[in-house]
């Protein structure tokens, strides 16, 4: 399963990319995760609960951040499994800063989804995965907003 | 394949039934037909503490006339759509929406209400009470309120109703009489989920050839039934005709937003999403005429 995005953050690259890699902001904005602890250079562990309606799966797995090259680009690793299924996929973000001083974070990426999951709820991957990246960003574009007016006041 | 453990309840009136979800929030969850939540509990997908089984609640299983409209209560079944003379009379095109829906076994347990609160974004009932501007009763311990169909599906499987609302009633108004409907899907087998799936009405006015309200509702292309606006805008005005049908299907293609699947990429959805529109039109088109 492809997954591709285009998310535009007002500001320039190099606050978007702090942004990016704090695990606190990515925990507070990942849909459903329940806990991201450290657990060495740039790996974590993390517990996710995600519901679609009344279907609810509890996921366990890692995160992994690579190929770094701040503020530019790095991918994500992530992996994770439950009772309903498995997850395993690689994203590449890539940040562009314009000439208008905005930032525009590319995603780029590929997931395999297994299992229990993987065989019922197969109509429904790709749009669940659309709509989780979507909130994703749009919790971290808020956030900036904050961050921002706080550095500003 | 066993569900989870959950406490069962039947309570024998509403608000019985009501006392128990709001004790409960968040862990309950409604049985009418069973038909969508039977295989999520037998899966583990879904594992509610709490099951309420409203089947056993009088008063509920009806198709009733309001006003001019049809109101159908939360334990009807989806064979109503077929059975009830009421439908026939002032909701055609719900009828011809009972032949899309599911198989006759799961029509005979399925519930009209079950299907609207389950929300699946391929279904039909939810695209039809979109397209029909049907009111969706939420009662709740305290109150009950009407949500128009529009404001009602928020996302896969999500409505606006609250953990401690149940949907005990789905009120379609009868369109109005110089309007035509059609609906139209494309499934891999009859009676499954659709692919894509379409419900079109249009009118045209009297004294000339010239479209003056349409309606385009697509389901199976995103988390909710999707309203086209930008391609019902392109009909109004124009002459009902393959020109106009063709602007339109080409529009809502680009502007729904489907999925790749096992099933079909989005590629292809586009394709049939225009396709269907095309032959939606025609068909309501074909049933001014006859009128």
């Amino acid at each position: 399963m492809k997954i591709e995005g285009r998310f535009i953050f007002p500001a320039s690259i190099q606050p978007v990319w702090e942004l990016l890699i704090d695990p606190q902001s990515l925990q507070a904005c990942t849909p459903g995760c329940k806990s991201l602890s450290e657990i060495g250079n740039d790996e974590f562990e993390a517990t996710l609960e995600i519901g679609v309606g009344p279907i609810k799966g509890t996921f366990g797995g890692k995160i992994l951040m690579r190929e770094k090259n701040p503020p530019f680009s790095y991918s994500l690793v992530v992996e994770g499994s439950g009772a309903v299924g498995f997850v395993r996929g690689e994203g590449k973000l890539t940040l562009e800063q314009s000439e208008d001083d905005k930032t525009a974070v590319l995603v780029a990426g590929d997931a395999q989804v297994g299992g229990l999951i993987a065989g019922v709820g197969q109509r429904l991957l790709e749009g669940v995965a659309k709509q989780m990246m979507g909130q994703f960003f749009r919790c971290l574009q808020s956030q900036l907003g904050t961050r921002l007016a706080k550095s500003a006041g | 394949m066993k569900p989870a453990r959950f406490e069962y309840y039947d309570p024998r009136n509403l608000q019985e039934a009501l006392e128990i979800l709001h004790a409960h929030p968040d862990d309950g969850k409604i049985l009418a037909g069973g038909q969508s939540l039977m295989p999520l509990l037998n899966m583990r997908l879904a594992r509610p503490k709490i099951i309420v089984d409203i089947n056993r609640i009088e008063g509920l299983n009806y198709v009733k006339a309001t006003g001019t409209g049809v109101a159908i209560g939360a334990n009807a079944r989806q064979r109503a759509l077929q059975t009830e003379r009421l439908i026939g009379e002032r909701l055609v095109v719900l009828r011809e929406a009972g032949s899309f829906i599911a198989h006759p076994q799961i029509c005979s347990r399925g519930t009209i209400c079950g299907s609207l609160a389950h929300a699946d974004p391929a279904a039909e009932l939810p695209a039809l009470a979109v397209a029909l501007d049907a009111e969706l009763v939420a009662t709740g311990p305290n109150a009950a309120r009407a949500i128009p169909a529009g404001g009602f599906f928020q996302s896969y499987f999500t409505t606006a109703l609250q953990p401690d609302e149940i949907l005990t009633e789905a009120r379609f108004p009868a369109p109005p009489e110089d309007m035509a409907w059609s609906i139209l899907e494309v499934s891999r087998r009859h009676g499954d989920f659709a692919l894509v799936g379409i419900v079109a009405g249009l009118a045209v006015e009297r004294e000339r050839p010239v479209i003056n309200r349409a309606r385009l509702v697509y389901f199976g292309v995103g988390a909710t039934p999707m309203r086209v606006n930008a391609a019902e805008a392109l009909l109004i005005g124009q002459a009902p005709g393959e020109d106009a049908f063709d602007a339109a299907a080409q529009v809502a293609g680009q502007e729904i937003d489907p999925s790749n699947d096992i099933h079909a990429t989005a590629e292809y959805r586009r394709a049939v999403a225009a396709t269907l529109t095309r032959r939606a039109l025609r068909a309501a088109m074909e049933k001014l005429k006859a009128n």
